[in-house]
């Protein structure tokens, strides 16, 4: 990734960054460090004297076998939706890319799911998957209780990762359109007259030429899974049946802000950052050598 | 104190012509966790507050749910930034005893000349929100109970015309409603409040070792002991049989919903959703509510208030206290609060006065209102004793979300109900002895 | 291209128009539920085509959530986190990518460790941070034996507490990155012979070349702020002032309390005003990102 003609006036390379960095350290680095900071106490909820208890926390989240549920629901999650959702978003871009007529309606209404709020994504789920009521329940009625996401752990875990996968495809698809409009118009064509069909010159062409695009929305989906998927969880299954979608984050929010025990949140936060960002770092060691850049 | 009478109609009409003309008025912040419909009565009964009178102006803020509201509360009291008044949930309530950041309900209404008839309150609400010496240290707002709802025209399918009085009784109701035709005699789904809580203070039966915590914070769970692991088994076997149905938002209908559209015959909720079942129920569902069955129809007990109670916090100014104290009176008082409340809501009076003045009104006579009563009887059902008197755990909503999905596991087949319902109780432990640590040296008040 | 492949067309057509389905689902199902009376949208399964009460629905809504006031709020809001964003991301990506020091990967790593813990979890203490934001620097003063004393910067109630937090994550930087990392080095060396400095270059290149992601990310920010809920409901206590769009939504979406009758139609009316904007928005500025939007592929 080095760039050869770099700059090297630093006052004012500090100077582009500073506002960055002053945000991120009063908005997150701080307040983050007081959170890490209950990790290793106990802190009553309304503040006041808490006490130091060295690692106590981390033992108490170590031991719990629910915890180590919530770990493996939360890595199939987040392997299962950002696939799920790159895949339907790379292959509606490059359609729509091909501009055959009406291609312009889908660009426009492609990105509309990601704008929904909450509670509409919340009434509608319900409604599609409900397995007496809903679209569904014309499948239950044919094979009796094949899809019960209330009472069967599969079907929740694959409602929600549907959910996620859904709300994402329409980001994906913005970015990864946008970055085949990028490419030179000239390339594609030559390589038609080179003879390259339609998908080969996909294949060929123009996938290799995104893979920037496409690095960059793995590691935003992958991270997004494991760190935003709060509201899906919220408002579709709250982690059940039997633990079934506890996921990660869910179970953060749980324990700690309707639970108020401050500090077995922070603990399990710790791990959920330390996790992702070492996930992320292997990914930018080992993923983006093979990224095609300029 | 005393002002010219045309300032004060000067400012109402000012106020109701939408304007702000009260620059001078002592303003003071409450915060509410009720949302939807029942936010917009809160918010029109602020309203009539700030309308009633021309000294003080209550600033009025949704939380955006009853949990929403415990936890900015906490967040806005560790940055000093709380509001006077805060509606807090029946299950926040020892949070809030133990915080240090409230003014006891009972010395601020001392201390502020707030004329409360502290012993007019029903036993059932005011042992609740008390203390272990009996000192209320909340205002009980808006309160609910427990009750029976049924479906009476399936039940005259098996030639009954009333509810049941017994669980033994229920159970035998269910299979005859099966056998009569009925798809789906009960709804019920994992929710604690109604299935342990309800179920235990109404049998007489222990949650908690210490008087169900009210004696410290060093008790221990006690249901997987109790008559409580077989009265799931009893579910589970009506489940199982088809005398009984799931029905959570999941499912695609919830109990209130399958109960209203005639899909299920029965279910046991609270008494707050009379007027969601009037306001949705199938034309031709025919229904009442009667109290909860119970496992022996002599010795029944009181059933358990729900709902939420209004902190004062502290660390605020005499004025703003003063007009804390305005609020709290007019929001509590008979005709002006409980009225308001109970007329516009599913809610039920919090004091006898307000029940019997309400009654003499002819209230519980309008049809739209009728069986509403029924919980008050409920809540008075008997002497509150040490088991039916409430529940005193720390981080009691975690409490009920590990037993909640142990159930889940067991009416799935995962578990056997005997060991989910241990597994809840050993994580439940956990969970309070946590909290007893994270207080070390705190006492219960 | 003139190119003959009718069953790969067929497939892609066919392709495309689930995908609408599929993706526009939901959008129905809300419009359908906000244009049905109480009762209506309360039955199990809910009717799957329009009802006739669209209109009072909306007036209903609209008068509930004050939505005169709240729809501005919204708009300063988005607009504050959309332009800050793209400004202050493309200037510390510019930082990162074109200039040699040796802290640059650190510099990158610190901001692009801020998408890995949610606002949802460092809640409480972002909040005391909004309730006086110099508190930090305060802090780290006492540690050091200073004696300075910051007056306090209260965010609470203010546009800037809720513009701010939002403001600080990676997302921008990121994407401008991998971006810039496209960027032929000819480009910059053609420059730097034309005697440009890094300012004229950044101004006069980099940023013409960086219009369709600057355009993806205005949307995508634009979405994301308006959309946010936690945490304006937690800064904003002053709601005849201050109060957000969706702010409104928990005013007219039932909640899990008992005895609230579900009234989805006008709580899915709000939302369709509730997300009119941001749909809006989207199309305007894809436009910028999407080319060939009026002539049809020759």
């Amino acid at each position: 990734m080095e760039k050869r003609a770099t700059f090297s006036n630093l006052w004012l390379a500090a100077a582009l960054v500073a506002p960055q960095l002053l945000l991120v350290f009063v908005f997150f680095y701080w307040p983050s460090g007081e959170a890490l900071y209950w990790a290793v106490t106990l802190e009553p909820p309304f503040g006041g004297s808490n006490q130091w208890v060295g690692w106590m926390n981390f033992e108490t989240v170590f031991a719990d076998p629910k915890y180590w549920n919530s770990v493996r629901v939360s890595v199939i999650f987040a392997l299962l939706t950002t696939a799920l959702s790159l895949a339907i978003a790379v292959l509606l871009a490059l359609f729509v890319d091909r501009r055959l007529a009406g291609h312009q309606i889908y660009k426009f209404t492609y990105f509309i799911p990601y704008a929904l709020a909450a509670p509409a994504v919340g009434l509608a789920f319900r409604f599609i998957f409900a397995p007496d009521a809903g679209f569904v329940s014309a499948i239950n009625r044919v094979f009796p209780n094949l899809w019960n996401p209330a009472l069967d752990g599969t079907d929740a875990l694959a409602l929600i990762i549907m959910a996620q996968a859904w709300n994402m495809a329409g980001y994906n698809f913005v970015f990864f359109l946008a970055a085949l409009q990028s490419i030179p118009r000239t390339l594609v064509e030559a390589g038609a007259m080179d003879g390259a069909g339609v998908l080969r010159r996909m294949r060929d062409i123009q996938l290799p030429l995104i893979t920037p695009t496409l690095f960059f929305l793995v590691i935003i989906n992958i991270t997004d899974s494991f760190v935003n998927s709060f509201g899906i969880v919220d408002i579709t299954t709250n982690g059940g049946p039997a633990r079934a979608t506890d996921l990660m984050v869910y179970k953060i929010y749980s324990d700690g802000f309707q639970g108020k025990d401050y500090s077995l949140a922070a603990a399990q936060s710790i791990v959920l950052m330390v996790l992702v960002v070492s996930l992320t770092f292997l990914q930018f060691r080992f993923i983006e050598r093979r990224v095609h850049y300029s | 104190m005393t002002r010219v009478s045309f300032l004060a109609t000067a400012a109402a009409v000012a106020l109701s012509a939408g304007t702000a003309g009260a620059a001078e008025r002592i303003k003071f912040e409450y915060w509410y966790g009720l949302t939807g419909d029942l936010g917009e009565v809160m918010a029109k009964h602020c309203q009539l507050f700030n309308e009633s009178q021309d000294k003080y102006e209550a600033v009025c803020t949704g939380q955006g749910g009853y949990d929403k509201a415990e936890q900015n509360t906490i967040a806005a009291y560790r940055a000093k930034q709380h509001p006077t008044i805060v509606q807090i949930y029946d299950a926040g309530t020892v949070n809030f005893m133990l915080s240090g950041a409230i003014y006891p309900a009972k010395k601020f209404a001392e201390d502020y000349g707030l004329q409360v008839d502290w012993d007019g309150y029903f036993p059932g609400i005011k042992n609740y929100y008390a203390t272990a010496g009996g000192e209320m240290w909340s205002f009980p707002y808006n309160s609910s109970t427990a009750v029976f709802y049924w479906n009476k025209d399936a039940w005259s399918k098996i030639g009954k015309s009333e509810a049941p009085k017994t669980w033994a009784e229920f159970g035998e109701d269910l299979k005859a409603l099966k056998a009569a035709g009925v798809e789906c005699g009960f709804a019920f789904d994992f929710d604690t409040w109604q299935n342990l809580e309800q179920f235990s203070a109404t049998n007489n039966l222990p949650i908690a070792s210490l008087d169900n915590g009210y004696g410290g914070l060093g008790a221990e769970l006690v249901f997987n002991t109790t008559a409580f692991v077989d009265h799931m088994k009893d579910y589970k076997a009506w489940l199982d049989a088809g005398y009984a149905k799931i029905q959570t938002a999941q499912v695609g209908k919830n109990m209130v919903q399958a109960f209203a559209d005639k899909s299920c015959a029965s279910m046991i909720t609270s008494i707050a959703n009379h007027g969601t079942v009037k306001n949705t129920q199938a034309a031709d569902l025919n229904w009442g509510v009667a109290m909860l069955p119970v496992i022996d129809a002599a010795a029944r007990k009181n059933s358990l208030v729900g709902g939420a109670s209004l902190w004062v916090m502290e660390g605020k100014s005499k004025e703003e206290y003063e007009a804390a104290a305005a609020f709290l009176k007019y929001v509590t008082a008979s005709d002006t609060g409980e009225k308001f409340m109970v007329s516009n809501t599913g809610y039920i009076p919090v004091t006898t006065a307000g029940f019997e003045f309400l009654k003499a009104e002819g209230f519980y006579a309008d049809p739209k209102y009728a069986g509403r009563e029924i919980a008050i009887q409920s809540l008075t059902a008997s002497e509150v004793g040490p088991l039916s008197r409430g529940i005193r755990l720390g981080n009691f909503t975690s409490i009920r979300a590990q037993l909640r999905s142990e159930l889940e596991a067991a009416f799935t087949g995962q578990k056997e109900m005997q060991v989910a319902i241990d597994d809840a109780v050993k994580a439940g432990n956990d969970i309070l002895r946590r909290y007893e640590q994270t207080y070390k040296g705190a006492a219960l008040p | 291209m003139i190119e003959r492949t009718p069953l790969l067309n067929l497939v892609t057509h066919l392709v495309l128009v689930s995908g609408l389905v599929l993706l526009l689902m939901p959008l129905w199902i809300v419009f359908v539920a906000a244009s049905h009376d109480f009762h209506t949208v309360n039955q199990v399964p809910m009717p799957l085509w329009p009802g006739d009460h669209l209109a009072e629905n909306l007036a209903v809504a609209w008068q509930k959530g004050n939505f005169d006031r709240v729809m501005v709020n919204s708009l300063i809001v988005a607009l504050g986190v959309t332009v800050g964003k793209i400004v202050i991301a493309a200037l510390s990506a510019f930082s990162i990518v074109y200039f040699n020091y040796r802290l640059r990967m650190l510099v990158f790593w610190v901001i692009f460790v801020t998408l890995m813990l949610p606002l949802e979890v460092r809640i409480v203490p972002t909040y005391a941070v909004a309730a006086d934001a110099l508190r930090p620097f305060q802090a780290m003063f006492d540690a050091v034996g200073l004696s300075v004393d910051l007056p306090e910067w209260n965010l609470l109630n203010t546009y800037s507490g809720l513009i701010l937090p939002l403001i600080a994550t990676a997302t921008g930087t990121f994407l401008y990155r991998q971006f810039f990392l496209t960027v032929p080095d000819e480009l910059t060396e053609a420059a730097k012979m034309d005697g440009a400095g890094p300012v004229r270059f950044f101004l006069e290149v980099l940023m013409p070349l960086s219009k369709t992601n600057m355009a993806a990310l205005a949307t995508i920010m634009f979405v994301w702020s308006w959309n946010q809920y936690l945490w304006p409901l937690l800064v904003v206590t002053d709601h005849q002032t201050f109060a957000t769009a969706t702010m409104q939504l928990q005013k007219i979406t039932p909640g899990p309390a008992f005895g609230e009758p579900p009234i989805w139609n006008v709580a899915m009316a709000a939302n369709l005003i509730v997300l009119t904007p941001p749909v809006l928005v989207t199309i305007l500025l894809q436009r910028w990102f999407v080319r060939g939007l009026i002539s049809t592929d020759k």
